[in-house]
C-alpha cells in the first residue's frame, strides 16, 4: 500500500493528502537550512559531471542549491548524479546532495515524481530488476 | 527559459539580487549574432564567478546571455604559441589541453577550475603570476567581438583597450586567440616574516630577480589557518631551480595556497576586496586593517590585496576605501566595478568610461547599469 502511494506520487496521479503536505514543507525547510551557507561562489561547479556536459546553470550545484533555496520544485533536482563531487570544492561545506535528495522527496510527496523513476520502481515491483521480467 | 530556473541566473559570487527577462544559451557565434541583433538588453556571462556583480541582470529587463556553451577549443598553432578558443572555455580546460602539447597560459587565478576566459577577459584578470606577466590583455592576440547591431568584427591588439577589462559594457565577446608560453618547471619557498617592513624590502629585492613569477602574501591569521606559524608568510614561485620546493613539495604549497579562498570563505569572510596600493604603502594599510581585525591575502608583487570582510566588519569598507584612495591606491585592482562599486569610480574615469560606451555600444544594449 505505501508503495502504490509512492508509486502514485511519483506518477503525479494520487490525490496529496495534508499530512503529505506538511512534510513535504518541513522537508523543504530542512533543505533551506542545509543550503543556507551556501555563499554562491560557483566553485562546486568544477567537479560537477552534469553541468562539465550541459553547461547550464540552472542544472549545476549552485543553480540548484539557488532554486530550492526558493523552496521552488522543479524536476532540474533530478538531474544530479549525487556523487558529491560539489561537496568536497564547497569551501562552506555546505551538503548539497542531502538537499538535493530531501528536494526530491519533497516533490514526490507533493505528487511532482518523475515518471520514468515510477515505472522503473514498478518494474522492478513486478520482475525484481528493471526490465519487469523475472528470467 | 523557465521562470523558476531563471533564479539561478539572477545572482553570482557577489550574493547581489536582480531579475532576468529570459536567459539564453547560444551554442555558436551565429547564434549570440541573431540573439543580440533581436534583443533590446543584453547581459553576458561566463562563470558567474564575479565579486562585483559584473553579469547580474536589472530590473527584469536583461536578457541573460550564456556564453558556457562556446567551449570550444579551436585551431592551435604550435609554431606562433597561439591558440583559438570560444569565450566559455575554462581556464583548467584549457591548460590540460596545452600541457599535452608543452605549452601554457601563464595566467593563473584562485578559481582556475571554473572561471571562463571570456569572463577573465571581461575583467582583465591578472591573478597570481602578474608580477612576471602582466594582465590577460598582455596575451591577446585578437578577439571576436559582436556588436550591438549583431555584426562580428575581429579587435587586435590596438583596439583591445575597447573591450578588456570593460566587463561587458561594449560588446560581447565570443572568440579569442590567446599567446602561450612553452610548460615551465616551477619551484617556490614559503618565507616566514617578522613584520610588515621586512615584508616590504623582501618584496622589493624579489620583485628585480627576472625568474620570480609569484609573490604572495599571507597575514597571521591567514597563515594559521592554512596550518602554518602566526606570522607573516610570502609565497614565491620561481622559474628555475631557486626555490627550496621542488616537485611534489612545490604542488602541495600550490594546493595551499589554492584554499586560501576556501579558508577565507569558510571563515565567513565572504566579501574580498581587491584594492591595489604601492608596495612602499602596505606597511600602512596592514597596520589599519588588523587594527580592526581584518584578515588580509594578495598579490603583494603587483600590490593587488584581497581583505577580507565578514558581515559585521561590512561597515568598515567604506572606510577603508577612503583609506586607500588617500593612500594613492585603487579601490579594484582585478574584479571589476560591477554594480557594486559602481560609486566609487572616480569622475575623470567614468567619463572616459562614457565616451567608450557611446562609441562602441551606441544602441545602449550590453550590460546596462554596471561600471558607469
Amino acid at each position: 500500500m505505501i508503495l502504490l502511494n509512492v508509486l502514485e506520487g511519483m506518477m503525479g496521479k494520487h490525490k496529496v493528502s495534508e499530512a503529505d503536505k506538511i512534510e513535504a514543507n518541513n522537508l523543504m525547510e530542512e533543505v533551506v537550512e542545509i543550503l543556507e551557507p551556501c555563499i554562491k561562489c560557483g566553485m562546486c561547479k568544477s567537479l560537477c559531471p552534469v553541468f562539465r556536459v550541459l553547461r547550464e546553470e540552472q542544472v549545476s550545484p549552485r543553480g540548484k542549491a539557488i532554486i530550492l533555496s526558493e523552496k521552488i520544485l522543479d524536476k532540474v533536482v533530478f538531474e544530479c548524479t549525487l556523487c558529491k563531487g560539489c561537496e568536497q570544492e564547497c569551501p562552506s561545506d555546505v551538503k548539497v546532495c542531502d538537499a538535493i535528495l530531501k528536494g526530491r522527496e519533497a516533490m514526490v510527496l507533493r505528487g511532482k515524481g518523475l515518471k520514468s523513476d515510477a515505472e522503473r520502481v514498478r518494474e522492478v515491483w513486478k520482475g525484481g530488476n528493471f526490465f519487469g521480467k523475472r528470467d | 527559459m523557465r521562470k523558476d530556473l531563471m533564479k539561478a541566473y539572477e545572482t553570482d559570487a557577489s550574493q547581489l539580487n536582480g531579475r532576468a527577462l529570459d536567459v539564453v544559451h547560444p551554442k555558436t557565434v551565429m547564434e549570440v549574432r541573431s540573439i543580440v541583433a533581436k534583443t533590446q538588453r543584453i547581459v553576458p556571462r561566463g562563470a558567474g564567478t564575479g565579486l562585483a556583480g559584473g553579469c547580474i541582470p536589472l530590473n527584469g529587463l536583461d536578457v541573460v546571455l550564456d556564453l558556457s556553451k562556446l567551449n570550444g577549443i579551436g585551431s592551435f598553432d604550435k609554431e606562433r604559441r597561439t591558440i583559438e578558443v570560444g569565450a566559455g572555455v575554462i581556464l583548467d580546460d584549457l591548460q590540460i589541453c596545452l600541457a599535452r602539447n608543452g605549452l601554457e597560459f601563464p595566467i593563473n587565478i584562485l578559481n582556475h577550475n571554473v572561471c571562463t576566459v571570456g569572463g577573465m577577459i571581461a575583467t582583465d584578470v591578472g591573478g597570481s603570476r602578474m608580477v612576471k606577466y602582466g594582465k590577460i590583455s598582455n596575451w591577446i592576440k585578437w578577439i571576436d567581438v559582436v556588436d550591438g547591431y549583431g555584426n562580428l568584427h575581429r579587435k587586435g591588439v590596438t583596439e583591445l583597450s575597447d573591450y578588456v577589462g570593460m566587463e561587458g559594457i561594449t560588446g560581447v565577446i565570443v572568440r579569442v586567440c590567446l599567446k602561450l608560453l612553452p610548460l615551465k618547471k616551477r619551484t617556490a619557498s614559503l618565507m616566514k616574516v617578522e613584520n610588515s617592513e621586512k615584508v616590504v624590502s623582501i618584496v622589493r629585492d624579489l620583485k628585480r630577480n627576472l625568474n620570480v613569477s609569484m609573490i604572495e602574501f599571507l597575514d597571521k591569521k591567514i597563515s594559521v589557518g592554512m596550518g602554518l606559524i602566526e606570522d607573516y608568510h610570502l609565497i614565491v614561485e620561481y622559474e628555475d631551480n631557486s626555490g627550496l620546493l621542488k616537485g611534489r613539495e612545490y604542488e602541495e604549497l600550490m594546493e595551499m595556497r589554492n584554499r586560501i579562498y576556501s579558508f577565507v570563505v569558510g571563515g565567513s569572510h565572504v566579501r574580498i576586496e581587491d584594492l591595489k596600493i604601492m608596495t612602499d604603502r602596505f606597511v600602512k594599510l596592514i597596520t589599519w586593517l588588523e587594527s580592526v581585525g581584518i584578515p588580509i591575502f594578495g598579490h603583494i608583487g603587483v600590490g593587488i590585496l584581497h581583505p577580507c570582510f565578514n558581515r559585521n566588519q561590512e561597515k568598515y569598507i567604506p572606510e577603508m576605501m577612503k583609506f586607500v584612495k588617500k593612500l594613492g591606491g585603487q579601490i579594484s585592482g582585478e574584479y571589476g566595478i560591477g554594480i557594486l562599486k559602481i560609486n566609487l569610480v572616480d569622475m575623470n574615469d567614468k567619463k572616459i568610461l562614457i565616451n567608450v560606451k557611446k562609441r562602441t555600444d551606441p544602441l545602449n544594449k550590453f550590460n546596462v547599469g554596471k561600471v558607469i
